[in-house]
């Protein structure tokens, strides 16, 4: 051979070649998985209790396994790793090859479960990065490992809460209690039902990363972070949020596990054990009370000003309230909403209870109306003079309802060109309310104790109101 | 009869094995001398693509830089490692992803293979344009190489569809919205004929993008179909055309080189130098087909003066180049992994989707206007290098690196010319907006005709015939009009891929994006 120059070139090229084949050689041959298989087999004979175990560990051989599940379209390869998770040998070592805790592979065995249904992660990976799924800028996988506070979320897949709450889904059965008793639902929609405040949460704990903006949070972009630090402070992840809550620590994680259980697919039928009879039970009204009222009126016996919204949560199970309107009338307002506020229409279309739920709830609020007669007025018996109501609203009322009743942020009282007011409510019930006002309210009472207005001028007001545009929705 | 002579015959025949099946390889056994030297190379199938003697100058790294056959090598192993993806990728959408995922965690070394394929794909087109630009810059279009040109201009556009057609096969969000982009340029026609109002008879970005994709998005259908391009027409078309192009090379006299050449000292240490004087086909000799051939061979009348013997000279730095590249290949495949994200999902779009980064530049020019920037101004330009070798035809100083010290001037005055333009247009568009933003009622047609895109091909095109005039020499604005394609080429790839995030927005890094 003549060239030196190329000569070298190609030699110490050929080098580098060999080096690196090699190199990808001893990956392809030892991979990460097949090293944790040799320290399992290490720690299986060294465990061995019996002569003839020691043999059978010794016997073990090194090598690629996998559960393939065709139903859930996964094949986990999480045992080669995770070696030991069925073998009571390995009960007390260290992981990937303790046992599984608890008892809960004795109903779920490994070859008809698999791991990942439960854990999540990247179930096709084969290395701990990448099959634990973290790190989502690096890894892509949008449902990694989920910490074992939260591995009850995947319960609910196959099984119905009332069976869980007794068999080792107690977080989650907790979590759903939780979800009740703090009313989500007054603002947010599950199946077609709730409110329309906050977003629908079908399927959201098991929607991609990419629909949450991570944006705030801190640590690990997973979903599950995301759900917890939003229960914790909704507008540090979410500035523009206008949910309110107040948890405490083991109540974040205890709603975060329940609502990672939303999942927008269903399990396939035959590992589904879920008793649709235990849901079918009908809420009575103080729990749909809670269900749908509670986030925002809370117990409903004071009113109170709400930051967020920045108005007043009007009282609705305080007496001197219920004493001045009817059944019929808070049929209206439940199943209209109140325009210009917060409140939801509680109608079947809006928020898809239904007229017998809404009625469970009109007789929940009823139950705590005070016995005696309904507070009354009398107006059929005056002639209403618009001109001059409108010349005592202007005095008295616009302060707080604004100029022509077209209340909003900043002002104390409700918006009076809401429809229901407009249409739906007896104007006998407005009567009595300016009249008597409404304790516990800012609304003062203008004829009783403090005889500001005559009755006369009571019912010139409500002719005067009766009048003002109805604000379109 | 004499069975123990058989039997020996037969020992014999064993023994000389290893000998008998080399010499028949390899005949004419080892070559000691010249004319075996020679015959190796006319007699070998794979090597007679070479000529028996290669000039020294063709020898010198930093003539040619090796770098025509380091994509050569690159369509190779790009070839070999597809091949053996091809062995376990599955075209159907339910799959494709699962079955990268496969490759990259169970199949034997299937990540490091997927990664050589990734890069060495990707690597044919950076290689591709450096090869375009020395024989760019050697003068190597000229004399009698015009056609080679065009063909080595096919192969660009082929391997930009052979690395387009891979990108959408792993089915990840990455693939999917890049096609979905590459979809919107294929569509881009329709700016034109809608401004022109012929679409209803002449749909041409429809008809187009529905070939392709079978539909508007990519879908079932268009996986199987770009599969089938990928690992069916392209292949095949790259390996004629480069047949063509290494056939031509031969044809047309072998690489270039220098009129005058005066062999230096250090080019003893890529070839021993040969002291024979003498054409290797003198004209007073004649040959039979001298009554069939008019005119004459490239190599009539040369010298064979300053050539050495392909065996062992060219076949050595021929393996160096081959060495070399499978170890930087291999190396760089071994630290850094082909992307894979989350499997595609229609209902949720990447934002900003990117095409692939060697046609961010066109994706940024489609900003502008989507007819110019799909379509207009690369066919431009691909019309534009095409058409060099014919517009440039001086044939002096051929083989020169920049011909001469005035072709050195006008290249770096050219290349800080067109760095100063280019950023300063986009610097405009982005801090003023274009004329959309001044007049918001204006016919598309004006901006289809007048945006950024196509004002810098145009000013590219007058400062080109500027310089002919100027220094009088054609090849000078051939020179221009090269150094500055290739500076906007660079420049507007680097600027799209780095500082484009949501929207198309301008932001100084990524770590400025807003997160979703």
């Amino acid at each position: 051979m003549h060239s030196r120059f190329y000569l070298s070139v190609m030699l110490i090229s050929a080098l580098f070649v060999m080096a690196y084949l090699g190199l990808t050689g001893y990956h392809a041959l030892m991979p990460e998985w097949k090293q944790y298989q040799a320290e399992f087999k290490d720690t299986l004979v060294k465990n061995a209790k019996s002569e003839a175990a020691k043999k059978k560990a010794m016997a073990m051989p090194l090598g690629f396994t996998q559960v393939y599940l065709s139903d859930l379209k996964r094949e986990d390869r999480c045992v080669n790793c995770h070696a030991g998770e069925d073998n009571p040998l390995m009960a007390t070592a260290k992981l990937p090859f303790k046992q599984h805790s608890g008892n809960y592979l004795v109903n779920h065995p490994i070859d008809k479960y698999g791991c990942t249904v439960c854990h999540e992660g990247q179930s096709f990976a084969t290395n701990k990065k990448e099959a634990h799924g973290l790190g989502h800028e690096q890894t892509h996988w949008d449902h990694p490992l989920l910490p074992l506070k939260y591995a009850q979320s995947a319960c609910v897949q196959c099984h119905d809460i009332a069976m869980l709450s007794k068999n080792g889904g107690e977080k989650v059965a907790q979590g759903e209690a939780l979800f009740k008793e703090k009313g989500c639902r007054g603002c947010h929609k599950v199946d077609g039902v709730g409110g329309d405040l906050g977003k629908a949460l079908d399927g959201v704990g098991y929607q991609p990363i990419a629909y949450f903006p991570m944006k705030h949070v801190a640590g690990e972009h997973t979903v599950y972070n995301w759900l917890k630090q939003h229960f914790d402070d909704p507008r540090a992840i979410v500035p523009e949020s206008a949910m309110k809550v107040k948890l405490t620590p083991e109540e974040v994680d205890l709603l975060t596990t329940y609502v990672l259980s939303f999942r927008p697919d269903e399990a396939p039928r035959k590992y589904r054990r879920i008793d649709y009879t235990s849901m079918m039970a009908k809420p009575d009204g103080e729990t749909l009370y809670k269900m749908y009222c509670v986030a925002c009126h809370a117990d409903g016996t004071k009113s109170l000003y709400n930051e967020v919204f920045k108005r007043t949560v009007p009282a609705i199970t305080n007496p001197s309230f219920l004493k001045t309107i009817d059944d019929k009338n808070l049929e209206a307002i439940i199943k209209e909403g109140r325009t210009g506020t917060q409140m939801t229409a509680w109608n079947k279309t809006a928020s898809g209870l239904s007229d017998e739920q809404v009625s469970g709830l009109i007789g929940y609020l009823a139950s705590k109306r005070p016995a005696g007669p309904m507070e009354t007025f009398g107006l059929a018996a005056f002639k209403g003079d618009s001109k001059h109501g409108s010349e005592i609203y202007e005095a008295r009322c616009s302060v707080c309802h604004g100029k022509e009743g077209k209340a909003g942020e900043d002002y104390l009282g409700i918006s009076l060109r809401s429809p229901v007011i407009q249409k739906k409510i007896d104007p006998e019930m407005l009567a009595v309310t300016i009249a008597n006002g409404r304790a516990q309210t800012p609304m003062p009472a203008f004829v009783k104790d403090t005889e500001l207005l005559t009755k006369q001028d009571v019912a010139d007001v409500v002719s005067f109101i009766k009048e003002i545009p109805v604000a379109g929705k | 009869m004499n069975e123990t002579s058989g039997v020996s015959k037969f020992i014999e025949n064993v023994k000389s094995l290893a000998d008998s099946v080399t010499g028949s390889i390899f005949r004419g056994g080892k070559p000691d001398t010249d004319k075996a030297r020679a015959s190796v190379v006319y007699n070998n199938f794979f090597m007679h693509i070479q000529s028996v003697k290669t000039h020294v100058n063709t020898l010198r790294p930093s003539y040619t830089l090796g770098l025509g056959l380091i994509v050569f090598f690159l369509f190779a192993f790009v070839f070999t490692s597809g091949i053996f993806l091809m062995v376990y990728y599955n075209p159907s959408i339910e799959n494709a992803f699962r079955s990268v995922k496969n490759i990259n965690h169970v199949v034997f070394a299937g990540k490091v293979i997927r990664n050589v394929h990734k890069w060495t794909g990707e690597g044919m087109i950076v290689f591709l344009f450096l090869h375009m630009a020395r024989v760019f810059f050697t003068g190597s279009y000229k004399s009698g190489r015009e056609f080679n040109w065009l063909v080595g201009i096919v192969l660009l556009i082929l391997t930009f569809m052979l690395n387009l057609s891979g990108y959408l096969l792993p089915w990840d969000q990455l693939s999917y919205w890049a096609m979905v982009i590459v979809s919107n340029i294929m569509m881009s026609p329709k700016e034109l004929t809608d401004s022109l109002g012929i679409t209803k008879f002449l749909d041409v970005g429809t008809m187009t993008t529905d070939f392709v994709f079978a539909g508007l998005t990519p879908g079932k259908e268009a996986l199987n179909r770009v599969y089938l391009f990928h690992v069916m027409l392209f292949p095949i078309a790259i390996s004629i055309f480069v047949g063509i192009h290494f056939w031509r090379i031969r044809k047309d006299g072998g690489m270039t080189r220098p009129e005058e050449f005066t062999p230096k000292d250090s080019d003893k240490s890529y070839a021993p130098m040969s002291d024979k004087v003498g054409g290797i086909f003198p004209t007073h000799k004649t040959y039979g087909l001298m009554e069939l051939a008019t005119g004459k061979t490239r190599a009539v009348d040369r010298d064979v003066e300053n050539t050495v013997m392909s065996w062992p000279n060219l076949l050595i730095a021929e393996l160096a180049v081959l060495m070399f590249t499978l170890a930087f290949a291999l190396i760089y495949s071994y630290y850094v992994d082909a992307p894979l994200k989350e499997m595609a999902n229609p209902l949720i779009p990447e934002n900003p989707a990117k095409a692939p980064w060697y046609f961010l530049g066109l994706q940024e020019l489609l900003s502008y206007s989507a007819f110019m920037g799909g379509v207009g101004l690369p066919t431009a330009a691909l019309i534009g290098l095409a058409l060099i070798p014919y517009l440039d035809r001086e044939q002096d100083k051929v083989g020169v690196w920049f011909t001469n010290k005035m072709g050195k001037r006008i290249a770096l005055e050219s290349f800080i010319i067109s760095i100063i333009c280019i950023i300063g247009m986009l610097v405009f568009a982005i801090k003023f907006g274009w004329l959309r933003s001044w007049f918001p009622d204006i016919p598309q047609l004006v901006i289809t005709i007048v945006n950024p895109g196509s004002i810098w091909v145009a000013f590219m095109i007058l400062w080109s015939l500027f310089t002919i005039k100027r220094t009088g020499s054609t090849r000078m604005g051939a020179m221009a009009l090269f150094v500055m394609f290739l500076v906007s080429y660079v420049i507007l790839t680097y600027f799209a891929t780095e500082m484009r995030g949501p929207n198309w927005g301008f932001y100084w890094s990524k770590s400025q994006w807003p997160i979703h």
